[in-house]
């Protein structure tokens, strides 16, 4: 579980995050939604420690985070995954050599045992044949895969994705989306998801919080969403012409 | 302008405590050291090697032409090549180049991974990324680059001999008596010692900038611009005081 408490950041003055406070729950995904420049990528790289914020508190389960020096952040960084919004896999590096990264850096297990949590964790993603190329050489949809891959290389108990879909087609969104929900669901992991994607939100939504201008406007679950009260959540999921079509039917 | 100034410095400074912290797991920083040697080293011999040979030559030649009194003896063609290309091509004019090269590699390498969060991957997985991305880059050009400087000097010092005897400006045994001539060993020494601060120079002032770059690819070709600007005249300077402390 991590736990968010009045968190504020602005930058150069800007306030950007205005007194967040929410609980991300263990063994769910956890989504941020809001339109782009709402403050959720700020919100989530506060929540991993990229960010320094100005105020406020970032328990991770019993450890005050934001409180911690970089050395002693460790622990707690080494139960982390994160997969980036463009992937930010290691261009020097073949797709199994991304996802043995983590393993050299912070495990002195035997290389036969690397080379099988390597292959388990491409496997798992459904990376097949793919092992020896470099991020140049594969798709879109494959280096998430492969991203995902390394961030469960070290069995995370947290999991974080920024934007996961941005840039994939629907189909394979979808099973990003699914990949995602089902490791979350198979590892027990507290996963948060930033997104502006509505089909993300209705399929894996089990937690949802809403930003807008840096605020949280609105707490829910993808079987609450659609029938809120707050005008800038049904502005936002009733955006785009099909679903104004819809909204009758659905209310 | 003066604060902006204060600031930057500053901030080198922490990265440069960032940098020499202690490293995670020195395997893997020796194995990054050893890539290094190839992509900053081993693969900078060719520039190095063409360009002292025709320095060489060049100096060579203008000896030669300043030099045409008959009071001076011809010996003194191969001692000018010589000193000058140990005292001050090598190190100076080979780092200059280096600068180009390296500097600009260095930081358009680290820009573009601070750009598509491959240094933020490297954060939150606990790796102390200053460090593992510059600390090999620092030890791999400052050991390399004393070899890459005697390499220069060498091949420097073959091409005036070759560029002096084929245009006749000089004979093949007054050539090579002016280079043994009133050999003085520390300007050797003195040569290193400026290679190896040179070396540094380009590589934490290139990382530097790459390092804290913000933005997108634009500003990746700046700060690559930046860090060869700022490393050439840190060369200078440092030419300056370096020659003062160390010749005078």
């Amino acid at each position: 579980m991590i736990n968010v408490k009045n968190l504020n950041k602005s930058f150069n003055g800007n306030i950007i995050l205005n007194d967040i406070s929410v609980i991300f729950e263990a063994g769910k995904t956890n989504l941020i939604i809001g339109m782009s420049g709402s403050g959720k990528t700020v919100l989530l790289k506060s929540i991993v420690g990229l960010h320094d914020i100005d105020s406020g508190e970032i328990w991770y389960e019993n450890i005050l985070f934001n409180k911690l020096a970089f050395a002693d952040r460790k622990e707690i960084l080494s139960e982390m995954g994160m997969l980036f919004q463009g992937s930010a896999l290691f261009d020097s590096l073949t797709a199994e050599q991304n996802v043995r990264f983590p393993l050299d850096m912070f495990t002195d297990k035997p290389i036969e045992e690397k080379n099988d949590r390597v292959n388990f964790c491409l496997n798992r993603v459904n990376i097949i044949n793919a092992n020896k190329l470099f991020p140049s050489e594969l798709s879109g949809g494959m280096k998430k895969r492969v991203a995902i891959a390394r961030a469960i290389a070290l069995n995370p108990k947290y999991l974080f994705c920024d934007e996961p879909n941005s840039g994939l087609d629907p189909i394979t969104a979808i099973l990003i989306d699914a990949l995602i929900k089902e490791l979350t669901e198979e590892y027990s992991m507290t996963t948060i998801v930033n997104t502006h994607d509505m089909n993300s939100v209705m399929e894996i939504g089990e937690k949802i919080i809403y930003i807008s201008e840096g605020e949280k406007c609105w707490e829910g679950d993808k079987n609450e969403i659609l029938n809120s009260d707050c005008k800038k959540l049904n502005d936002f999921v009733f955006a785009n012409s099909l679903a104004k079509k819809l909204r009758p039917k659905i209310k | 302008m003066m604060i902006k100034f204060l600031t930057q410095l500053g901030r080198y400074f922490l990265l440069l405590k960032k940098v020499f912290a202690k490293p995670e797991k020195h395997s893997i920083y020796y194995k990054q050291t050893m890539r290094e040697f190839v992509f900053l080293g081993l693969n900078s011999i060719g520039i190095v090697t063409i360009i002292s040979f025709f320095m060489g030559a060049v100096i060579t030649l203008q000896t030669a032409y300043n030099t045409e009194n008959p009071i001076y003896p011809a010996y003194l063609i191969g001692l000018g090549c010589r000193d000058s290309i140990i005292l001050e091509f090598s190190s100076t004019v080979a780092a200059l180049i280096l600068a180009g090269k390296v500097g600009s590699s260095i930081a358009s390498e680290i820009g573009t991974m601070r750009v598509t969060e491959q240094i933020d991957a490297l954060e939150i997985m606990g790796v102390n990324s200053a460090s593992y991305l510059i600390l090999p880059k620092i030890i791999a050009t400052v050991l390399f680059n004393p070899v890459l400087t005697l390499i220069s000097i060498t091949v420097g010092i073959f091409g005036g001999w070759i560029a002096g005897t084929l245009s006749g400006v000089i004979t093949s045994e007054d050539f090579i008596y002016g280079i043994q001539y009133s050999f003085i060993p520390y300007y050797i020494t003195y040569s290193m010692i400026k290679t190896v601060f040179f070396a540094f120079i380009i590589t934490s002032v290139s990382a530097f900038q790459g390092y804290y770059v913000d933005g997108g690819s634009l500003e990746v070709g700046r700060a690559s611009t930046k860090a060869v600007v700022f490393s050439s005249v840190l060369i200078l300077l440092f030419n300056v005081i370096l020659t003062q402390l160390l010749l005078s």
